[in-house]
């Protein structure tokens, strides 16, 4: 039998297969799946873990997530207030730099790999290695050093810090949090995970002009790459744009595979990459909620027969909304199936 | 130094998201002896616009360069109006908030900083805004448009958030005197959203919201 883990293995080879990868991102819907509440799901890794399995076998993608939600980086890094919601993902509710002083402050903990706010995520991953472990990959987060400031004094704030200085607070927070970006992909490829996404919204072009992408972004990527390499990892733009820098990105990091935005020209993506990579169309799972059956199958169509064709392609979505019917989900998910299916010797 | 070299010069800071450079141009153009109504309304205001062109043609523009044009515009403009001969009119009223849930405050700060350089008065309700809130702080400032901001799929489109404002506004048979303007990330991936969640306008990012906020305030005060 064919497996997720096969299938991806195909793409990223360039190897025949029978359909390609489809990647669906459920998290919240766990706690539906496991019939508690939000709060209670998100603070047992055994549910987590159970209900990513669930979810899987009940639709038959191609992906598992480790992930809880974003803010457990910012647990990691001190923070001890998330606001939960009955409706939609965990947040950081209280930041823990409100001045800068407390950038001086922050300490990236030596061993993140056995630090107790890491252990629920080990604990998941090893729950879901026994049980499809070589089969299914298993997905982690990583959020970029550029980015997970956001986390950690509000989007507003670390734009003033980034844009209106003072640099060297800047940087020292960067460098900081580039620590920490670089232990937690080695403490997530100790804890198993097979598919590391490497999350940097101002590593697009629609958060930063392309001189601070080349000044800025790019040597601090650079810098939390440095170690391991990224045959394991996906460029991720947070839902932003990325076409424009693709190139750049391959020839100064060596990225070889690319999670696209809902908003961005496939076709162009595939054109970009160049047979160098994988490429992921992602469809707009905002939209999803409205769209009728017809207009779902019509998109991932248009999604699938504009990557398809390039080969090294895989389907997929982003953070799926908790309000998207179980009907929806399925509709997506059959129609990717569908036309995402190859001819015999054909590769993804 | 010329009106036409002030503008250029001007526009050239903003889009290199440099604020210095913005406030040494226009500081030396008033010591040159360039008014500061001429300032507002011939640099700042048209530079706010050129932005929001520069977006609706999607001409590379990026979300730094949006925080940075309503900051510099914002500045530039409470730096110059107290210099004024005489107050200038005020274009109307918006109370802006974030939807209850939700703490993301950039894009609430960007449309502030764009309705100020505007002319709009602009009330910051903050983060996470009880909807109930929203309309009673709209009814005390005598504001025109309420402006939610929602950067996630349950806050955007949940009951605690422009569904709830707007029911609230319809049973207080307000919805002739208060429109509502949504905006955030989930408006952004459907233009449609707007509409379901029972807002009047919406805005793809913080610098036409100003531009949909000031269409609003045309309506309300017709």
């Amino acid at each position: 039998m064919i497996t997720g883990m096969d299938r991806l293995r195909a793409a990223a080879q360039g190897s025949p297969c029978d359909r390609i990868p489809v990647f669906c991102n459920l998290l919240d819907q766990g706690a539906r799946e496991m019939g508690v509440s939000l709060r209670d799901y998100y603070n047992s890794a055994d549910l987590v873990a159970e209900a990513q399995l669930r979810m899987r076998a009940r639709y038959g993608y191609d992906n598992v997530w480790s992930l809880f939600y974003v803010g457990k980086e910012a647990e990691l890094l001190g923070c001890r207030d998330i606001l939960y919601a009955e409706d939609g993902p965990p947040n950081v509710a209280d930041f823990i730099i409100k001045d800068p002083a407390d950038i001086h402050r922050l300490r990236v903990p030596d061993d993140l790999f056995g630090h107790p706010q890491f252990a629920p995520v080990r604990r998941c991953i090893e729950l879901l290695r026994a049980e499809i472990g070589g089969r299914v990959p298993i997905c982690a987060y990583i959020t970029a050093s550029m980015a997970l400031p956001a986390l950690l004094m509000g989007m507003e704030k670390w734009m003033e810090l980034l844009l209106l200085g003072p640099t060297d607070l800047r940087d020292e927070l960067l460098a900081k949090c580039s620590e920490f970006c670089a232990k937690e992909i080695a403490a997530y490829r100790a804890a198993g995970a097979d598919v590391l996404v490497y999350s940097n919204p101002f590593g697009s072009t629609d958060i930063v002009s392309r001189r601070m992408f080349d000044e800025l972004s790019l040597p601090w990527m650079r810098r939390d790459l440095k170690t391991g390499g990224v045959a394991d990892m996906v460029y991720y733009c947070g839902g932003a744009r990325m076409n424009r820098v693709i190139d750049g990105v391959i020839r100064a990091l060596d990225f070889r595979s690319f999670y696209l935005s809902p908003l961005e020209d496939v076709a162009e993506g595939v054109r970009q990459v160049a047979g160098r990579g994988l490429v992921c169309g992602i469809i707009d799972d905002i939209k999803l909620v409205r769209w009728s059956e017809e207009e779902i199958r019509a998109e991932v169509a248009r999604i699938v027969n504009a990557g398809k064709t390039g080969g090294r392609f895989l389907f997929g979505t982003l953070l799926m909304p908790l309000a998207l019917p179980e009907r929806t989900v399925r509709t997506m998910l059959e129609a990717a199936f569908e036309y995402g299916r190859l001819e015999a010797g054909a590769a993804p | 130094m010329m009106l036409d070299s002030i503008i250029r010069a001007y526009n050239e800071a903003v889009f290199d998201t440099d604020r210095d450079r913005a406030l040494s141009v226009v500081r030396e153009a008033v010591w040159q002896g360039c008014s500061p109504e001429d300032i507002v309304f011939k640099v700042v205001i048209p530079g706010v616009e050129t932005m929001m062109r520069a977006i609706a043609e999607d001409f590379d523009s990026n979300l730094a360069q949006h925080f940075m044009t309503a900051q510099i515009a914002s500045q530039v403009t409470e730096e110059m109006l107290p210099l004024f001969a005489k107050p200038p009119k005020v274009v109307g009223k918006a109370v802006v908030g974030t939807a209850k849930g939700d703490l993301h405050s950039l894009g609430k700060r960007i449309v502030m900083g764009c309705l100020r350089s505007l002319m709009v008065e602009a009330i910051d309700l903050g983060v996470n805004v009880p909807p109930e809130r929203f309309v009673d702080e709209a009814v005390a400032h005598g504001a025109d448009v309420i402006g939610i901001s929602a950067m996630m799929m349950h806050t955007a489109q949940g009951p605690e958030g422009c569904l709830a404002v707007r029911e609230i506004i319809d049973q207080r048979g307000l919805a002739d005197r208060i429109k509502i303007a949504a905006g955030g990330a989930p408006f952004r991936f459907d233009p449609y959203l707007y509409r379901r969640v029972g807002a009047d306008a919406w805005a793809p990012d913080g610098i036409s919201a100003g531009r949909a906020i000031i269409g609003l305030i045309g309506q309300v005060r017709r």
